[in-house]
């Protein structure tokens, strides 16, 4: 499927050496969604949990501190970016950076927390994502070395043979480990249990937009209609 | 491979292009023994080495490409590896902390290490293994002087060092890697002046690996643990 009827008109290109980046109304609507949520992001403050005591009028609150709510905000906007950038970029190794660095910053969001469950499933996402990082980088190798080329506006032309499907196989499985979605989001989804909410759900934001912009690269490889 | 005959230059001889298609065997089965390895894993620190093993399969495939390109793919492939099993370290360090409930040792050790060397010759080794290592640069100064640093902190660790010195060892990598990637930019942006990019990059390499290596006695904190 070409890239007019996938995601609209391209409006133009900034060939940038052998990187070239082009935008569509796709492209350009999720770079945006990206880029307004992190600023909405860096603005806000975190969120104080407060739970009620069974037997008393006294109320627990469960508060971030300040070292701890700066790291966080640091990530989460880098987590921000990682992810506007890999909406926009049109070349497939950097997406799947991309994907990895997002993958990273995840697990900086959650290190610093305190409670042991929490640390317990960070680790057990980060194991996921780390092996996934094998048919992540090894797909979108697959499909370089099948087609010659990693530009996505060159791969919306080329043949689509076996080896090409192969390749876009395993970087879907690796698209699949490393934003943690089906089979493997039991583990991410414990990692939500701290407080420092706004921080957190860009956690979930990113893995949704990679998603995504990764399917639609998927069908402009592929091209099954 | 069907339909590489287009794409591969004359030039090439066919024996590397036949090559492609084991390699690619070889980095799946890898990958495969790997995962094996941490289906049958003993403990969290085991499965974290095993997990090293599958991000270099994932090397293996990536190079089997073998071309510039290629070459220019392996190596942001494996420092999102290096991150990743920091990061990952990070974690399992945090979480020991947390169970424990007593802050650790800078450099934790399996056994009570009071031997004469550590209190006499510190200084004097770690300085002479820096300096050679800074003569050396590149990867291999960056492992001796790294080597410097880890005995100079492990002998001052018997007799007690604040723990900012070895933040600030973390503090000089960040810097290093600043050091890098100007040097790195500098060969794209000013060609003309490689020289100064090559001599950059070589000393950011060498004080990353440096302080690299530093850190990797204190991964082991959880195997030491154990043996207690």
């Amino acid at each position: 499927m070409d890239i007019a009827t996938l995601s609209g008109q391209v409006f133009g290109y900034i060939p940038l050496g052998d990187i070239v980046l082009y935008f569509t109304p796709f492209n350009l609507f999720l770079f945006g969604g990206a880029l307004l949520f992190t600023l909405l992001i860096a603005l806000s403050n975190t969120e104080t949990q407060v739970e009620a005591r069974f037997g008393s009028l006294e109320d627990r609150e469960v508060k971030v501190d300040i070292g701890e709510f700066k790291i966080r905000r640091f990530l989460a906007i880098v987590c921000g970016l990682a992810t506007a950038g890999a909406m926009i970029t049109g070349d497939l190794f950097n997406f799947t950076l991309f994907a990895a660095l997002i993958g990273i910053v995840n697990l900086g969001l959650v290190a610093a927390v305190k409670m042991v469950d929490v640390l317990d499933s960070a680790f057990q996402y980060g194991i996921i994502a780390m092996i996934s990082s094998l048919p992540l980088f090894g797909g979108a190798a697959i499909v370089l070395a099948t087609t010659g080329t990693l530009s996505i506006l060159e791969l919306a032309n080329s043949t689509v043979t076996p080896m090409v499907t192969f390749g876009s196989m395993l970087l879907l499985m690796g698209i699949a480990g490393e934003t943690g979605v089906a089979p493997f989001y039991a583990t991410k989804a414990e990692m939500f249990r701290t407080p420092g909410s706004p921080f957190l759900v860009i956690i979930h934001l990113s893995s949704l937009l990679v998603i995504v912009r990764a399917i639609e690269i998927l069908l402009i490889i592929n091209k099954p209609f | 491979m069907t339909g590489a005959e287009v794409l591969v230059p004359n030039v090439v001889s066919p024996l590397v292009v036949s090559i492609y298609k084991p390699a690619i065997v070889v980095g799946l089965l890898t990958g495969f023994i790997a995962l094996l390895g941490i289906a049958f894993k003993k403990g969290d620190l085991t499965a974290l080495i095993l997990t090293d093993l599958v991000g270099l399969a994932m090397l293996v495939i990536v190079a089997a490409v073998a071309t510039d390109l290629a070459e220019a793919l392996v190596l942001p492939g494996l420092v999102v590896e290096l991150a990743e099993i920091l990061a990952i370290g990070e974690i399992l360090m945090s979480r020991e902390m947390r169970k424990t409930e007593k802050p650790v040792g800078l450099i934790p050790l399996p056994l009570s290490l009071d031997m004469e060397i550590l209190d006499t010759a510190p200084a004097f080794l770690a300085i002479i293994l820096v300096v050679h290592g800074c003569f050396l640069t590149g990867f291999t100064g960056g492992a001796v002087a790294g080597v410097g640093i880890l005995f100079y902190v492990l002998s001052k660790t018997i007799r007690g060092v604040p723990t900012h010195i070895w933040e600030g060892i973390a503090g000089i990598s960040g810097m290093a890697w600043v050091l890098w990637l100007v040097g790195f930019l500098l060969f794209f942006v000013a060609p003309q002046y490689w020289l100064l990019g090559l001599f950059l990059s070589a000393c950011g390499i060498m004080v990353k690996v440096a302080s690299k290596v530093g850190l990797i006695g204190v991964m082991g904190r959880e195997e030491f643990k154990r043996e207690k």
